[in-house]
C-alpha cells in the first residue's frame, strides 16, 4: 500500500436521486490521474469522499496511508485541494491568505509561493474580490501548491474560465508540475484539459467507474474501423467490440482492444477494412459512456 | 483537539467582523453614556439602543461567521484545512460567543450598576439578571440552529422564536411570585425562584450547544 496514494474499494454513497456505486480506484504515488465524467457523474462526490468532506456509506478509502474519513485531519496536512466551488475570502488579500495558511502547514514554502505569485502574475496585495475568475483560480492553485502537498486534488479547476484563462491556467499548471514528483488527481468534464496533463485516465458515469487505464493504453487500444461489407454480409464481431455506427454496407465499428491483426481477421470474415481511425480521448469517453448506457438500458 | 487551529479560525472570524465590532463598540459606549447621563428618558432610550445593538451583533455574528461561510462558498476552503468538523464547530461557537459575550456583559454590568446606583429601582435586580441571561439563551439558539441547519430560513425562524421567547419569558418571570413580589420595591431581593430561573436558562444553553456538537459530529456531508 505504500506506493498507492489513493485507494478506494467498494465505496458506496447514496443520495435520494443519485448514488455512487462500488467505486474502486487506485492511484500510484507520483502519477497524474485525469478523472473524467459528465456533469453529475459523481466526480465531485468521489473527490469529496477522498477529502473526508463527505462520508461514504460503505467501503474503504485510504489516502496517503490514512483511513478516511477517520484520519482526515492528518491526511489533509498533505493534500492540496482546489475545487470549482471553493472560494477565497473576498475582502482579504492574497497575502492575508498566505499569512493565514503559513503557520497551519508545516511544509509551507513562502519563497515558492512568492515565485508562483510572480509567475501567475498575481499581486499579493490585491483583494480577492478585485481579481478576475482566472486570477482567483490561480490564487487558489498557489495556496494549494505552496503547502507542498504530497497529493494535489483538482476538482474541475478550469470550469467557468474563458478559453484564454483556461489555457493560461493549464499552461501554468503544466509548467509548475513539470519537475515535481507529486501525485495528482484532476477531475474535469473537459477531456482536452485532462489529456494534456494526465498519465492515467479514469472514466466515471452515473456513479460508476466505467474504465481506468494509462492514457497511452487508452489511445492505443481504442480504434474505429471503417468497413465495407459484401452484399448480405454481417458486421464481424471483433474482440473488444464497443459499438457499431455507419449504415448498411458501410459500418463503422469501435473496438477497445485493437490489434493490427484485426484488419486481416476482418478481411478473412469477408469485410474490407477501408480505414483504421485513431480516436481522441473525448471520442473514447463518449463511445464508452454510450455503449455502457445502451447495455444498461438493454 | 487542535487548539491552535481553532484559535486561528476564531481570529479569522474576528478579523472579518472587525469593522462591525468596532462600530458596535462605539454604539454600545454611546448607549451606556446616554443611560448614565440622560435621566429617565435617557435610561429608556439608552437601554433600547443597547438591546438593539446586542440583537444586531447576535444576528451579524450568525449571518456573517456561520451562514456566510456556506453562502460565500468559503466553507470548502476552511474544510481543506487539517481540521475535523467538531473542531470547526468549536471554533464557530467560541468565535460567536467571544464576539457577543463582551457586549452582553457590558450591557449586564452597565444595567446592574445603574440599578444598584438607583435605590428606587433596586427591586428590578433579579428580573434584569434573568432577562439578560435570556438574551444570551436566544443568541445560543441562533448559533446552534445556524450551525446545524446552515439555512437562512431556519435561522430567521430561530430569530423570530428567540424574540417571541424574550417577551414570553419576561411575562412569565414577572408573574413568578418569588420574583414579582418586591420587583418594584426599593430593596435588592434574590430568592430561590431567581436562582432556579438562572439554572434553567444555563441548562438550556448547555443543552442547545451540546445538541449542536452532537448533531454536527453525526453529520456525514459537510459541503
Amino acid at each position: 500500500m505504500n506506493d498507492i496514494s489513493v485507494f478506494f474499494d467498494g465505496v458506496c454513497k447514496k443520495y435520494p436521486h443519485f448514488s455512487l456505486d462500488n467505486i474502486g480506484l487506485e492511484l500510484a504515488t507520483g502519477s497524474i490521474m485525469g478523472f473524467i465524467g459528465a456533469n453529475g457523474a459523481g466526480k465531485s462526490t468521489t473527490l469529496r469522499i477522498l477529502m473526508g468532506l463527505v462520508h461514504q456509506d460503505s467501503g474503504t478509502v485510504r489516502v496517503l496511508g490514512h483511513s478516511m474519513p477517520e484520519e482526515q485531519t492528518a491526511a489533509k496536512l498533505d493534500i492540496g485541494f482546489v475545487s470549482e466551488d471553493l472560494r477565497l475570502y473576498g475582502p482579504a488579500t492574497l497575502e492575508w491568505h498566505m499569512n493565514f495558511l503559513r503557520p497551519i502547514f508545516p511544509r509551507w514554502d513562502q519563497p515558492y509561493a512568492d515565485g508562483l505569485a510572480h509567475r501567475f502574475d498575481l499581486n499579493p496585495q490585491q483583494k480577492i474580490k478585485g481579481l478576475s475568475h482566472g486570477q482567483r483560480v490561480k490564487a487558489a492553485l498557489l495556496l494549494a501548491l505552496a503547502r507542498r502537498p504530497r497529493l494535489l486534488v483538482l476538482d474541475e479547476p478550469t470550469t467557468g474560465l474563458d478559453p484564454v484563462a483556461r489555457v493560461e491556467v493549464l499552461e501554468e499548471l503544466m509548467s509548475v508540475l513539470a519537475d515535481e514528483d507529486r501525485t495528482i488527481l484532476f477531475s474535469s468534464h473537459n477531456t482536452l484539459d485532462v489529456e494534456q496533463i494526465s498519465d492515467q485516465i479514469t472514466f466515471i458515469d452515473r456513479g460508476k467507474i466505467i474504465d481506468s487505464d494509462n492514457k497511452e493504453a487508452f489511445l492505443d487500444r481504442w480504434r474505429r474501423l471503417r468497413l465495407v461489407l459484401p452484399p448480405d454480409g454481417v458486421v464481424p464481431r471483433l474482440p473488444g467490440f464497443v459499438q457499431v455506427g455507419g449504415s448498411g454496407r458501410l459500418p463503422v465499428v469501435t473496438t477497445n482492444r485493437f490489434e493490427p491483426a484485426m484488419v486481416s481477421a476482418c478481411n478473412e470474415m469477408g469485410a474490407t477494412v477501408q480505414a483504421v481511425d485513431t480516436m481522441t480521448l473525448e471520442e473514447i469517453f463518449v463511445a464508452n459512456v454510450h455503449s455502457r448506457r445502451e447495455r444498461g438500458a438493454a | 483537539m487542535n487548539y491552535s487551529l481553532v484559535g486561528r479560525l476564531i481570529w479569522k472570524d474576528w478579523y472579518f467582523q472587525r469593522t462591525a465590532i468596532l462600530l458596535a463598540l462605539a454604539g454600545g459606549a454611546l448607549s451606556l453614556g446616554i443611560v448614565a447621563v440622560g435621566g429617565q428618558a435617557g435610561f429608556t432610550i439608552g437601554l433600547i439602543l443597547l438591546v438593539t445593538i446586542l440583537a444586531m451583533i447576535s444576528a451579524m455574528t450568525v449571518m456573517g461567521n456561520v451562514l456566510g461561510e456556506r453562502e460565500n462558498q468559503t466553507l470548502a476552503f476552511v474544510m481543506t484545512l487539517p481540521i475535523s468538523y467538531v473542531e470547526y464547530t468549536t471554533s464557530k461557537i467560541l468565535g460567536a460567543l467571544l464576539i457577543f459575550v463582551p457586549f452582553w456583559l457590558t450591557l449586564v454590568i452597565g444595567c446592574l450598576g445603574l440599578i444598584v446606583a438607583a435605590p428606587p429601582i433596586h427591586g428590578l435586580f433579579a428580573f434584569t439578571v434573568i432577562m439578560a441571561v435570556e438574551i444570551l439563551v436566544g443568541t445560543c439558539l441562533l448559533i446552534a440552529v445556524s450551525l446545524v441547519t446552515e439555512s437562512k430560513g431556519w435561522t430567521v425562524s430561530a430569530m423570530v422564536t428567540a424574540n417571541i421567547a424574550i417577551n414570553l419569558v419576561g411575562y412569565l418571570v414577572a408573574h413568578i411570585p418569588g420574583i414579582s413580589n418586591g420587583m418594584w420595591g426599593t430593596k435588592i431581593l434574590w430568592r430561590s425562584a431567581a436562582t432556579l430561573s438562572l439554572i434553567v436558562e444555563f441548562a438550556l444553553i448547555v443543552l442547545m450547544l451540546g445538541m449542536a456538537f452532537f448533531l454536527q459530529s453525526r453529520k456525514k456531508d459537510f459541503i
